[in-house]
């Protein structure tokens, strides 16, 4: 009886076991995550999972975190349940916003930076821009010193121009001068006594030459001058005579001189007889003036007025 | 015997103790309300207000503010714990629209600041042009 009585407790705790671990094993095969667990973990790890984010909120993600672990316990209370995945789904939204409004901050650095770069850029263009007008205007300079050297050299040139034409009238001076001829009104007049010629006669006496040969150098070094040969003579004797002496002594004069090798265009001859008396008749030394042959040497500059 | 005379008056405090934990008993029965979530709750609230999340965040501030208002009408019919729950989902949820509205107004100082360099660089690279 005894024995009966301890076979049948064996047995009520055999029971009692099989029932124990069948309820622990459909505990253990019933660890079912509350719904919308897996979608507020997948939300995590994607913000985890951003480089921009993921470290930029450390704190709220921690927190996030926690929600999740906890939303993802099971949990026979559905309403508790649901309250935790809508906890934890909340959580990963402040903590995604939390990331983004620092990443947001942090790229300011970066704008800042371009804002910085792009005036520095601004400002080194104007750099070179400057430096450009300045090259231009070094070029600009140089062109007017060079502008400024020519327009000196044109003045040296003009002085130097003024200095030669000086030099010209000066030695025009010296010539005539050289000459003994008078500038009057119609030109350099260069009188030539009757010492040339033989009383009476017309042609040159051999000494005539060298004083003649003067006045051939000075038109061959002007040779822009013409030259009127005028004969004149004194009262002694006929009128017809007298102008006919002084036209051959005129004659006579330029042949010599084209003789000479001035060209014929430029000389004329004329006989003016016994007009236009230097000094009186009457006397001997009187008549020898009047006889006498005037070179009239152009003014090219009196010419072209 | 003398003893036993006495014995009403000296189990006089046990009584009281006893009626004392009874109405503590009563107390715990009917649990207080979850007044410390649903201040956290409006406080939550009014920071999102002040960020301006009504212009920003509008959606999310709506709904912190049902929470709050079905954490009230769960305490006036002593569901405590719901009304805890519902408390702290609302503080969660206005936490949320101020994160948000925070984010984009910091988005808006940031493409503000690109729109300008945008400008910035246009003005800069028209005046050195006029100048080349």
């Amino acid at each position: 009886m005894n024995h009966v009585t301890h076979s049948a407790g064996l047995v009520k705790n055999l029971i009692a076991t099989a029932v124990a671990t069948l309820l622990l094993a459909a505990c253990a095969t019933a660890p079912v995550k509350p719904d919308g667990a897996a979608e507020a973990r997948n939300k995590l790890t994607r913000l985890q999972a951003d480089p921009n984010l993921a470290t930029r909120a450390p704190q709220a993600i921690e927190t996030a975190d926690a929600a999740v672990r906890l939303a993802e316990q099971p949990e026979a209370d559905k309403d508790l349940a649901a309250y935790r995945v809508y906890m934890a789904d909340r959580q990963v939204e402040i903590a995604r916003a939390d990331a983004q409004t620092r990443y947001a901050e942090d790229q300011r650095v970066l704008i800042s930076a371009q804002r910085d770069q792009a005036r520095l850029d601004a400002r080194t263009r104007e750099a070179d821009a400057a430096k450009g007008q300045v090259a231009i205007a070094r070029a600009e300079g140089a062109q007017q010193k060079l502008a400024a050297d020519q327009a000196r050299a044109d003045a040296d040139q003009a002085k130097q121009a003024t200095a030669d034409s000086n030099q010209q009238v000066a030695e025009l001076k010296l010539q005539v001068e050289a000459l003994q001829a008078k500038p009057t009104d119609r030109g350099l007049v260069l009188t030539l006594g009757d010492a040339l010629f033989s009383s009476g006669r017309a042609d040159l006496q051999p000494g005539a030459g060298g004083h003649l040969q003067k006045l051939v150098a000075f038109l061959n070094k002007y040779p822009d001058r013409t030259v009127v040969v005028e004969g004149y003579t004194d009262s002694v004797g006929s009128e017809d005579y007298n102008q006919g002496l002084s036209e051959r002594r005129a004659g006579a004069v330029r042949t010599y001189l084209i003789e000479q090798g001035i060209s014929s265009i430029r000389l004329s001859a004329l006989g003016k007889g016994a007009s236009s008396p230097v000094a009186g008749n009457e006397t001997a030394a009187g008549r020898q003036q009047n006889r006498r042959v005037e070179v009239v040497i152009s003014d090219p500059v009196a010419a072209s007025r | 015997m003398n003893a036993f005379q006495f014995l009403p008056i000296r189990r006089l405090p046990v009584v009281a103790a006893v009626t004392g934990l009874m109405a503590l008993a009563a107390c715990a029965s009917a649990p207080p309300a979850p007044t410390v979530s649903l201040q956290a709750a409006q406080q939550a609230i009014l920071t999102a207000e002040q960020a301006d999340a009504g212009h920003y965040a509008s959606g999310e501030l709506g709904e912190a503010r049902a929470e709050l208002t079905s954490a009230n009408a769960a305490v006036s019919e002593t569901h405590m714990l719901v009304a805890e729950r519902l408390a702290n989902e609302s503080r969660t949820e206005a936490q949320l629209a101020f994160a948000r509205t925070t984010y984009i107004k910091a988005q808006a100082v940031n493409d503000e600041m690109m729109r300008s360099n945008g400008a910035l660089n246009q003005e800069l690279q028209r005046t050195s042009g006029d100048k080349q």
